[in-house]
């Protein structure tokens, strides 16, 4: 089998990705193949491959070293996944009885940054939390946390019997073995799932946020949404997006993000999509092709208003 | 419950683009023909309700060119090991497992046995939880405490290295 490598490292992502139960984009890999009819029998050879590979596997030995006995679930464990959510759900049940105890003043560490400032904050038990610019999060040993203001990016190493509970305007967030984004502006708050689940306010509505799932607090009701599970924690590769945010809360996130300081009194005009934060550094009024704005010097910064 | 579409109503608004599919995949002039072989298998489907679905429908059109794949490869190897074994006898025939396939059986194994050996216990342990075990990557990766993406560099690699074992054995 001689092929095109660039082709076959392509079939060889479309095998991966088609092999996912939720697998949605047969549109985009129709695409794909009907530039090239070279790349159908490709695909067709690298699946072959893999099978037939298959053969050979599910006959060999299986290898001894289990990951972690914490996390060796015995096969099958995915018929038991709603139990075992039950499980974690009950668990956030206790955390949140206690809690009171946990944010009790004296035992937490507060992290500040600056706007334009980011921070890692690593955490004993080998998790990470990022934090954003112009954020402050209180500690309470590695699993409790509370975001105050700002955004934060939560890598958590998962453990059912005590998982991560953070607070964030109110609510209560409980990781099931996550990355996760979270970020509190005003009463808006908004939670983007990366890997893992979260399960905001378990007390309540109990919403299990998947992988590529969003749920956003405005007016005191969340809505859920889809987020490019790859884009979730962005803000750190120098990114930021929008989604149907007004030009004052566009400005509020600039000034975190940057740095620099932006302002805006129009709550009406909404906008969605996504900037790169070094061009905004460099020159403001990049804003105004980006945005389809206008920006204007103040005396403490830039002004953002509609066209 | 949402009240669930008929299969065959499912199918048959989902028909152009299955065609389109299968055509995409190399399906040629043989389509239409395939897209009734793929009813057939729909039809025989064990839960009607969710193989109305058009995602299941697409992964039902994937796997049908695989299989047909699979059988056209397997047709011309059996016809070759049978020119090289019985010179001018009639073609179709398929031959019963001789030592010859049993050979390549095990030098297959054998291949793969050492592409294990050399991606380490995590790679193999991972891949074989994904394709044996039927687990998402996802569930992977909560299992054995890694990032997904670990997950996903894990198991391309271990493709990786299984196709370029094939290609030493063709």
């Amino acid at each position: 089998m001689t092929t095109d490598q660039p082709i076959r490292d392509a079939a060889l992502t479309w095998a991966m990705a088609t092999r996912a139960p939720d697998f949605a984009d047969w549109d985009g890999f129709a695409l794909w193949l009907e530039a090239d009819p070279a790349r159908a029998a490709t695909y067709d050879a690298v699946q072959y491959a893999l099978e037939e590979a298959d053969a050979a596997l599910a006959v060999l030995p299986e290898p001894e070293p289990a990951p972690d006995p914490a996390n060796d679930n015995p096969p099958g464990w995915l018929a038991a996944r709603r139990t075992w959510l039950g499980g974690a759900i009950a668990a956030s049940l206790v955390v949140a009885l206690t809690s009171v105890l946990w944010f009790a003043p004296g035992g937490e560490t507060l992290y500040r940054t600056a706007p334009g400032e980011t921070r890692l904050i690593a955490l004993a038990d080998g998790s990470t939390v990022e934090l954003a610019g112009g954020s402050t999060l209180a500690l309470e040993g590695a699993r409790a946390a509370r975001l105050e203001q700002g955004q934060a990016l939560f890598t958590i190493r998962h453990d059912a019997a005590d998982p991560f509970v953070l607070e964030a305007g109110g609510e209560r967030l409980v990781d099931a073995g996550t990355v996760f984004d979270v970020r509190l502006a005003g009463e808006t708050l908004d939670v983007a799932v990366a890997e893992g689940a979260v399960i905001v306010d378990p007390r309540g509505e109990a919403i299990r946020l998947d992988p590529g799932e969003r749920a956003v607090r405005a007016d005191g009701r969340f809505r859920l949404a889809e987020v490019d599970a790859a884009a979730v924690g962005e803000w750190r590769r120098g990114r930021i997006s929008f989604d149907t945010a007004s030009l004052a809360e566009i400005a509020a996130e600039l000034t975190r993000a940057t740095g620099t300081r932006f302002s805006s009194s129009d709550t009406a005009t909404r906008l969605s999509g996504s900037i790169a934060l070094d061009a905004v550094r460099a020159d403001p009024q990049a804003l105004e092709p980006l945005l389809g704005v206008r920006i204007t010097r103040s005396d403490d910064g830039w002004v953002i208003a509609a066209r | 419950m949402a009240p669930t579409v008929p299969l065959e109503e499912a199918y048959l608004a989902h028909r152009d683009r299955l065609l389109r599919f299968l055509r995409a995949r190399g399906a040629g002039e043989a389509a239409e023909d395939l897209a009734q072989e793929l009813w057939l298998r729909l039809a025989a489907a064990p839960d009607p309700a969710a193989a109305s679905g058009l995602g299941y429908m697409m992964r039902a059109a994937d796997r049908l060119m695989i299989d047909r794949y699979r059988s056209e490869r397997q047709a011309r190897s059996r016809d070759k090991a049978w020119a090289e074994a019985q010179p001018g006898m009639a073609d179709g025939i398929a031959p019963a497992p001789g030592p010859e396939r049993d050979l390549a059986a095990r030098e297959q194994m054998a291949r793969v046995e050492r592409a294990l050996e050399e991606l380490g216990p995590r790679v193999a342990a991972i891949l074989r939880r994904h394709r044996i075990d039927g687990l998402t990557q996802r569930a992977i990766a909560a299992e054995f405490g890694v990032s997904l993406s670990t997950v996903e560099s894990d198991l391309r690699r271990a493709y990786a290295r299984i196709l370029a074992i094939r290609e030493e054995g063709d």
